[in-house]
């Protein structure tokens, strides 16, 4: 009985079943056919699991759906006289697809199909043919050159960098109000370009520039992931790039017809930050533009009613109590004031957003990346006379320690090197399209045009340190790559503290950049000064730097008492005895007891000495 | 010279050993993978390794997830491959399910026959009627060989109920070897050349009296059975090396002291305590310390229903006041107090 259930091949059509077939590979074949000679919707997608015995039929919305050349007796159906008529523009693509030579599959026919990545591989068994071999990256990486020569992993590390990459998001930056926007100054179209890039067109958006690089260490100081880049290279602007904020409020309408007004707050309000912090604003309390900035100071005055009610009731004559709830420049933040917009909300509230604007000049700390998924951070920005320079006088721009290489397998890299090279003295760019040439018949190209222009073929070069001046040993392999500058940069990041607020419940040191916060001295980081017996360090750090306390505590019956300065005498409110002593406790430890203690559990401290 | 190095290596007074140990373990634990890959080989060698038996010998887990045991032999047994396979014959378990094809009963008269497994019969080194005289010995019950080479078994009874739970009863009845002892092999040593055998399974309470085996090398994984057979310092023996070996196995070096510390904390009363809050964790001198650890509100609220006392002898106690901890720089105390010295003074 279960037998003869399981040799019917049922058909589900979107999931649902809707009746079965005797034989599944003539009925699926058959449903192929018809949608390649236009009889049913080429949207129709089958696929017969074999292991299950079912078909699966798709036509619903929401599949992601990609182009294959049918193949048929070993024969792409793409034959030369489509491609020819095709590129004399006599036919369009949804012609290929209506004379059965394309076709859509989704993922679950693709299950089905043997697909051919190029016309020589096809074998009897192929039933498909790749459009082209770089199909088999996605777009992203498509844009890469070489990436035939990558390693995998460093594919997917490229396609998250160029995510991060400043350059030219939108042409209308200038009348955008982003969060956060950054705009590369002289952003460049790569030399090695690819023909995935140039169908985006992003060079006319591009995001990076065309670093010269040299493979060599400099003293160290770009060991592991770090690089030593050029003062001169960054003076002329290499890797500059523009950085806008905008800080924008609102004046909200609260219950009880109160609302916030834009204006410079009277002296008198809640909060009021000082004189100084509203000496930039205007009249009305807004900030001009072309203002230069700096942390503290108020941008938008703002004055809020008071959080909570009662304290205005009672007082019938006198005037309202407000509160300060104006903009202030975040700690660590500073620049120029670019632009002041006023606007309404939806609820005709007033709505007021500046842009402030930064110059970001590549420092010690910042991040870059190339197009292969090697990233680097500058460790160290070297004078230009101080840059090692070769023969002719080239000063790279940028020197990636040559460990950095061998490791990752990023051979794309040195090739994009070399290629770069030729194509800046060629004098026009070189395609880098996946499988578009043989490795040995791009380097045959490069190595001629890099020997027609007098450079050593392989790329290398005879440097001269710019400290001592004298030759190096070794020959360097110096070129040119395409770099983006990566949106994770220190001015944006750093933070530091000495003293500064606490929490209110703990009386503990704050967390995090937006306040003002300290780094947090954790379980593992107190195991390990438990473990090298820094008894008085730890102390330091649990104790004195965090949440000190002093308490006073009755020797008699280990409560808490407290001091009456009036009778200047200490008093325990338990026993009534005056005999306590002060000890230093942390405030959590404090705040343990007295929340055991609403508990209506009494804990007592018993000190010695 | 040797002395000097011996001093200069010496734990000093309030060195936090523990803390030591309990990093010098969990930083290249870090590394270890929680599944490992075995190698094709005897059944018998397949232990479990890696993170999960650390966590076993850690839990102090009362049985091993793959018990193992070795078993040294004597003078002549451990040159002779044939002396040493009738050693591995006494131990080896073999129960009637290993070597019966199926085990018919008759209702109707009463008899239950197991169909025996010539070829695995064989194997063990088993006759029918040796069979059916284990069984009847054991059960107490009428069992004889039958001319085609089977047992069958007179249950005197026609309760249909009685004869089935007899019959599953039979299913694991123990044959030959030692209860617990699983397959054991006789292997040979790699390096001495000499036999030994390897089962997969332990109880070497009742291994010990068996003639021919080395009565002070046998070895078991089971570390509680060591402890019940042999006592805690077996036991504690076992549980370093184990631990060592586990770490061993997976390309981790530890110094074996750290080790040692583990295993000796975790037999030092005597009995074997796990570590966490049923063990060692759990039973801490410090309210706060165990209240910090995990249970929190269990240990406060017993602390408050027994006026439990906190006498801050312990580290993360003393932490949470904000006091010196008693550990490194923090045991030395002055001798004389100035208090004392003012009070001689004024004598």
């Amino acid at each position: 009985m279960a037998k003869k259930i399981s040799e019917k091949c049922y058909i589900h059509l979107n999931g649902r079943a809707i009746g079965h077939v005797a034989d599944p590979l003539a009925f699926v074949s058959e449903v192929r056919s018809a949608r390649r000679k236009g009889a049913i919707s080429g949207e129709v997608n089958i696929a017969y699991m074999s292991r299950l015995n079912v078909i699966h039929i798709n036509t619903d919305r929401g599949r992601v759906r990609k182009p294959y050349i049918i193949v048929e007796d070993g024969k792409s159906k793409l034959t030369k006289e489509l491609l020819d008529k095709l590129q004399k523009k006599e036919i369009e693509f949804n012609y290929l697809i209506r004379a059965g030579a394309l076709e859509f599959l989704d993922a679950e026919e693709e299950e089905n199909a043997l697909v051919a990545i190029s016309e020589s591989d096809i074998t009897p068994k192929t039933t498909h043919l790749e459009v082209d071999p770089t199909m088999i990256f996605g777009l992203t990486i498509n844009t890469a050159p070489y990436p035939e020569s990558n390693n995998l992993a460093r594919h997917l590390m490229f396609a998250s960098y160029i995510k991060q990459a400043q350059g030219l998001y939108a042409t209308n930056f200038n009348l955008r109000f982003d969060s956060r926007a950054y705009i590369l100054f002289y952003p460049q179209a790569p030399l090695i370009t690819t023909t995935a890039y140039e169908t985006l067109k992003f060079s006319n958006h591009a995001s990076g520039q065309n670093f010269v690089i040299a493979l060599s260490t400099q003293y160290g100081y770009n060991k592991q992931d770090a690089v030593v880049v050029s003062k001169g290279a960054v003076d002329r602007g290499l890797g500059r790039s523009m950085f806008y904020k905008t800080y924008s409020d609102e004046e909200r309408r609260y219950p009880g017809g109160q609302k916030d007004v834009f204006k410079m707050p009277p002296a008198t309000t809640d909060g009021y930050l000082g004189e100084h912090a509203y000496a930039k604003l205007s009249d009305d309390g807004i900030i001009e533009p072309e203002l230069d900035v700096e942390e503290g100071d108020v941008l938008v005055g703002k004055v809020a009613p008071p959080r909570f009610l009662e304290e205005n009731l009672g007082a019938g004559g006198l005037e309202e109590k407000t509160r300060d709830d104006s903009i202030v420049v975040k700690p660590g933040e500073k620049g120029v004031v670019d632009r002041v917009i006023f606007t309404e909300s939806p609820g005709a509230t007033k709505i007021v957003k500046v842009r402030v604007r930064g110059i970001r000049v590549p420092e010690v700390g910042d991040k870059f990346g190339s197009r292969h998924g090697q990233k680097g951070v500058i460790s160290q920005v070297v004078p230009n006379e101080d840059m090692p320079f070769t023969e002719s006088g080239i000063v790279p721009d940028l020197l990636l320690n040559p460990h950095g290489i061998p490791g990752r397998m990023t051979f794309g890299h040195l090739l994009e090197t070399l290629s770069a090279k030729a194509a800046s003295l060629k004098g026009s760019k070189i395609d880098g399209t996946a499988f578009a040439q043989t490795g040995k018949e791009r380097m045959d190209d490069y190595t001629k045009i890099l020997e027609a222009y007098g450079f050593d073929k392989h790329g290398e070069e005879q440097l001269y340190d710019g400290v001592t001046g004298r030759p190096f040993k070794a020959k360097i392999f110096t070129g040119i790559v395409y770099y983006n500058r990566l949106y994770h940069m220190v001015s944006n990041k750093m933070q530091v503290r000495s003293r500064g607020s606490v929490q209110i419940l703990t009386h503990q040191p704050t967390e995090g950049k937006a306040r003002q916060g300290g780094l947090r001295f954790g379980e593992m980081e107190r195991d390990v000064l438990v473990a090298y017996g820094a008894s008085l360090l730890l102390k330091e750090r649990m104790l004195d730097q965090s949440d000190k306390w002093p308490v006073l505590i009755c020797n008699d019956c280990g409560s808490f008492g407290y001091r009456d300065y009036a009778k200047k005498l200490n008093v325990c409110p338990l026993c009534g005895g005056s005999n306590l002593t002060e000890v230093e406790i942390s405030y959590a430890f404090k705040l343990l007891l007295d929340e055991i203690r609403s508990l209506h559990i009494r804990p007592r401290i018993g000190l010695n000495e | 010279m040797a002395k000097k190095i011996d001093i200069s290596t010496k734990v000093q007074q309030g060195e936090p050993v523990g803390v030591i140990a309990a990093q010098s373990i969990g930083e290249p634990g870090t590394q270890m993978i929680l599944k490992t890959f075995h190698f094709a080989g005897i059944a018998a060698t397949i232990t479990t390794s890696g993170l999960p038996r650390i966590v076993e010998l850690l839990d102090a887990k009362k049985i091993p997830t793959t018990p193992f045991s070795s078993i040294y032999l004597m003078d002549e047994a451990k040159k002779d491959f044939v002396k040493a396979d009738q050693i591995a014959k006494k131990i080896n378990e073999v129960r009637v399910n290993d070597i019966s094809r199926r085990i018919l009963e008759n209702f109707s008269n009463g008899k239950i026959r197991i169909v025996l497994d010539k070829q695995a019969l064989e194997a063990v080194d088993l006759t029918p009627s040796q069979v059916a005289a284990r069984i009847s010995k054991a059960y107490e019950l009428d069992a004889a060989a039958t001319p085609e080479g089977n047992v069958e078994i007179s249950t005197h009874t026609k309760v249909l109920k009685d004869i089935r739970s007899i019959s599953v009863k039979l299913m694991h009845a123990l044959v030959s070897g030692v209860a617990g002892a699983g397959k054991a092999v006789v292997t040979q040593s790699k390096t001495t050349g000499e036999f030994y055998i390897e089962s997969a399974g332990s109880n070497i309470e009742l291994m010990l009296p068996i003639d021919g085996i080395d009565k002070a090398k046998i070895y078991t994984n089971d570390v509680f059975e060591m402890y019940k057979v042999l006592g805690i310092e077996a036991a504690r023996n076992v549980l370093a090396k184990e631990l060592k070996e586990t770490f061993d196995g997976q390309g981790i070096n530890i110094n074996e002291r750290h080790v040692l510390l583990v295993a000796d904390a975790m037999t030092s009363r005597g009995h074997i305590e796990s570590i966490g809050r049923h063990g060692l964790v759990g039973s801490k001198e410090s309210v706060f310390a165990r209240a910090a650890f995990e249970e929190t509100v269990k240990h406060l609220i017993n602390a408050a229903a027994f006026g439990e006392t906190d006498f801050m002898r312990g580290v993360t106690e003393n932490i949470l006041v904000g006091k010196q901890i008693p550990l490194g720089t923090g045991v030395v105390k002055l001798a004389v107090k100035k208090q004392d010295v003012e009070k001689k003074s004024k004598k």
